[in-house]
């Protein structure tokens, strides 16, 4: 890979080009939120029944906008990393609130979870405060439930139908970051696809962050407002490749498609990970594979705390 | 950084009060003022100087070398710091312990950890009747803290225990767990008669059935229980091998006669 600035010989061009390995970079940034968030550990007796389960909790959960919530797996555990020593799977989910947040995790715990077959769920992180999470499920277990303190925290055994659902108490409040993002735009959609399943794979490897939407990949990417009234956000018109002739464009001729990566992660330093993971793997691919920019999302920098500039994250 | 050490002088013609004598409360005095501590023999008072050589140190750590099982009430009301006995405890140890960590290199007497609230206290020989039960008037037992006991232990393990783990690698006496109103009790060579008579709630963990099932406990039939895994991965980093290695268990639920909501394990 090979990154190095090009000066304009043109006086018009008043902006200095960043190109990395024939994809360039926009001088721009993604603006990124805080937002509340908690780790939980699902295990059952295979990976098949964990997958299952956190496949079922953490979907539909792609936007806080009208999911409630944000979740995705973070990575599978091996039997030695869980607590009761089966395979499972670590989940992060964020929202906008604290109550917002407790309220999803109770939901899909006791409808996702609780309902699968051999499946325990234990706290995957501490924080400053506790959010339940067998804490109110208990009750399904209709004064039958036992509680056991292990190690100083406390369990709850809820009678099930193929045995006990066992969950602990409580988890963890993370103080986070999401919206992250990062537009890549190709000459077509395999290639643009090729691309993004890179990233995606690479954030996947990386410890405390997430990719919400389908495969980690969105195609309808949002603005802020809309002509209607009624509509806070609506599609991004600017990199719409069907709209090029209509509208103030920001693609080239050459651009045929426009995906984004939208990345939640625990941190500003795991965000900041993710992001230099799935932008290296897109430049990987680099111009050869079709890629010609990268960009990002943000609102103008009025909204988000938390600003990442593309070109800082690469250097 | 090495702790306080206290050597018993000669074998006492009676038994020995070493309520008091803690990690915490020695921590930071000298040789000279450890000495004037009172102590009790047969209930006369015995400056500590006139039984024990004394050799101060640094730190919360104690390390007190019996000769005997006469030393009684050892540890009694801990709250932090580290006790090692090397030998013998007598009876009464750990009772109200709170926090910290006491070794017992030998055998324990009886009532050890009666009313113990939380902390550590490892045996590695055996230990006497009433292990982990109330203390004399009060209405619940062991409330909090991890017990491990390496040999048997005797009668009336974990009577009327309210909250904590007791780990025994050997076997118990009779009436285990009996009235026992929670927590976990694990004996992995089994037990007498009356095991988990009166129990209300709480589990009682046996590596080998009892001597005869107690006829108020229903049979719940064999079941696979996530939690045993959780608390073999905790009890093994304590005990190693107290804890069956299965979560696959005969469960059978009881007393019915009050409530029935504890539970015995057997695999």
């Amino acid at each position: 890979m090979r990154l190095w600035r090009e000066h304009p010989h043109s006086p018009c061009l008043r902006e200095t080009r960043v190109i990395v390995n024939g994809v360039s970079i926009d001088d721009t940034y993604a603006e990124a939120f805080g937002m509340k968030a908690t780790r939980i550990v699902i295990t059952a007796a295979s990976m098949t029944w964990a997958k299952h389960a956190a496949n079922a909790a953490f979907g539909f959960a792609t936007s806080v906008i009208a999911c409630g919530c944000e979740a995705g797996i973070e990575r599978e555990l091996s039997p030695e990393e869980t607590p009761d020593g089966r395979p499972g799977v670590a989940g992060l989910l964020f929202a906008v609130s604290t109550k917002e947040l407790a309220k999803q995790l109770e939901r899909r715990v006791g409808q996702c979870v609780l309902t699968c077959p051999t499946t325990a769920v234990f706290a995957g992180c501490t924080g400053d405060e506790a959010l339940p999470l067998g804490k109110n499920l208990r009750y399904f277990g209709d004064g039958w439930q036992m509680s056991k303190v292990v190690a100083g925290r406390r369990y709850w055994r809820i009678p099930v139908m193929d045995g006990e659902f066992l969950a602990e108490e409580t988890t963890g409040l993370l103080r986070s970051v999401g919206g992250g993002n990062f537009l890549v735009l190709a000459r077509s959609t395999a290639q643009a696809l090729t691309a993004c399943e890179a990233a995606v794979a690479a954030i996947a490897k990386t410890p405390g962050a997430i990719a919400p939407f389908p495969g980690g990949v969105v195609r309808s990417g949002s603005k802020v407002g809309s002509k209607y009234k009624a509509l806070p956000a609506s599609t991004n018109d600017a990199f719409c490749p069907t709209l090029r002739g209509a509208t103030k464009s920001e693609l080239s001729p050459e651009v045929e498609t426009v995906l984004e990566i939208v990345i939640d992660a625990v941190d500003d330093d795991a965000m900041k990970t993710a992001m230099r993971a799935g932008l290296d793997a897109v430049c990987a691919i680099g111009a050869d594979g079709g890629i010609v920019r990268l960009s990002a999302g943000n609102y103008g920098g009025k909204l988000g705390q938390f600003h990442y500039r593309l070109r800082e994250i690469l250097a | 950084m090495s702790g306080t050490t206290l050597s018993l002088r000669a074998a006492p013609a009676g038994r020995i009060d070493m309520t008091g004598v803690l990690p915490e409360i020695l921590a930071g005095r000298t040789a000279a003022e450890i000495e004037k501590i009172p102590l009790r023999v047969d209930g006369v008072p015995v400056a500590l100087g006139e039984c024990f050589a004394v050799t101060a140190g640094e730190g919360e750590a104690l390390t007190i070398r019996p000769e005997g099982a006469r030393l009684d009430g050892l540890g009694r009301d801990m709250r932090t710091g580290m006790l090692r006995v090397e030998g013998a405890a007598g009876h009464y140890l750990a009772q109200g312990m709170r926090g910290g960590e006491l070794i017992v290199d030998g055998d324990a007497g009886d009532c050890a950890a009666n009313g113990m609230r939380g902390g550590c206290l490892r045996i590695a020989g055996n230990a006497g009747d009433w292990l982990a039960a109330a203390l004399i008037g009060d209405r619940a037992g062991m409330g909090g803290g991890v017990v491990a006991v390496g040999g048997n232990a005797g009668d009336r393990l974990g009577d009327r225990m309210r909250r904590g783990l007791v780990l025994v690698r050997g076997r118990a006496g009779t009436a285990c767990g009996a009235r026992m109103r929670a927590g976990t009790l694990v004996v992995a060579g089994g037990c007498g008669t009356l095991a988990g008579f009166g129990l209300r709630r709480g589990s009682l963990i046996l590596g080998q059935a009892p001597e005869a099932m107690p006829a108020c406990h229903g049979d719940a039939g064999i079941v696979t229980l996530a939690w045993l895994g959780l608390l073999r991965r905790h009890a093994e980093a304590i005990l190693p091998g107290a804890m069956p290695d299965t979560s696959r268990m005969h469960r059978y639920m009881g007393d019915l006669a009050f409530g029935g909501k504890g539970e015995i394990l057997v695999p």
